[in-house]
């Protein structure tokens, strides 16, 4: 059987630039802040849009160096990140509304 | 020989396209899987924001309602950081599957396991306690606790499913069926646990912390 060279090979060379545990730690402290923010008990008026970002930039993390969507085909990217974009939007106006 | 080796190129190239085939349409079904997960999340809100109308006093219905688990927080932040362990184990899985590192891969597996059943037990823990409390699924006068029991039930059962698809990659993993040039499936699997991972991100912080 003939060994296959993988595909992501190339890709995965450009992950090892940025340490998972890294990512991990930076993941940990930013849900810390989370529930910090949340137990300060200001009004969830002011603090609702902060944490909404924060889980952004979180999910955005997960996806771009865990699943390594940085370093794929662009078109992984388009796949997963348009109907996160319809997702966010139907959800966000849903929050306002 | 020259032949040979423009079929051994031939085979390599179809199994090249044949994981980016596998990656490619594992995407897309993942796409599909967050487009439910929004509108389970968009549900829950709705269902949130109308009871919160109908309730005369917002902070008090949420007060009560959360009065029902005192340490839900607590233990969701830590099922939280359970799972993301979990996905940082699943990436250090796939780098020992392609440094060739067999027990590595074995290990790393094993811990993700642990993790996912750490989670699911979490959240029984928690189920547990609202459902003591008179939350439960098929309380009519209760909407925000079907909605609540939905998305995060729905997110569990995923857990779960990961959970069992990584024992099968493990089981494989033993045999040695993966090495640096062979390990799209793990790859796979991962994609899916980050993913399961990324939605409670979210979860998180829309359904306990806003």
């Amino acid at each position: 059987m003939a060994q296959v060279p993988h595909t992501s090979t190339e890709h995965a060379a450009h992950a090892r630039h940025t340490s998972p545990v890294l990512v991990f730690v930076i993941l940990t402290l930013f849900t810390l802040i989370e529930v910090g923010i949340t137990l300060l008990g200001l009004p969830k008026a002011s603090i609702v849009p902060v944490l909404l970002a924060i889980a952004l930039v979180k999910a955005s993390l997960v996806a771009m160096y865990y699943m390594h969507l940085r370093y794929e085909k662009i078109i992984f990217t388009l796949i997963f990140v348009l109907p996160t974009l319809f997702a966010v939007f139907l959800v966000t106006v849903l929050m306002i509304g | 020989m020259n032949q040979t080796n423009v079929h051994e190129r031939r085979l390599t190239r179809a199994a090249e396209e044949g994981n980016l085939n596998r990656k490619y349409g594992f995407w897309i079904f993942l796409s599909s899987e967050f487009l439910i997960f929004a509108g389970l999340i968009g549900a829950f809100v709705m269902t949130r924001a109308s009871v919160f109308r109908s309730t005369s006093s917002l902070e008090e219905f949420v007060q009560k309602w959360w009065e029902a688990n005192t340490f839900s927080l607590a233990l969701v932040s830590i099922n939280t950081f359970v799972l993301l362990a979990s996905s940082l184990f699943v990436v250090l899985a796939i780098d020992a599957a392609r440094r060739d590192d067999q027990r590595g891969l074995v290990r790393w597996l094993a811990a993700t396991i642990v993790m996912g059943v750490i989670f699911l037990g979490g959240q029984a823990v928690e189920y547990t306690l609202l459902v003591s409390e008179g939350h439960t699924y098929f309380n009519n006068a209760d909407a925000f606790a079907s909605a609540f029991f939905t998305l995060t039930g729905f997110h569990g059962l995923h857990v779960f499913v990961g959970t069992l698809i990584c024992i099968g990659v493990l089981q494989r993993a033993r045999k040695n069926a993966y090495w640096s040039g062979n390990f799209t499936t793990v790859e796979i699997f991962g994609l899916f646990w980050h993913f399961v991972d990324l939605v409670w991100v979210l979860i998180f912080t829309i359904v306990y912390l806003t």
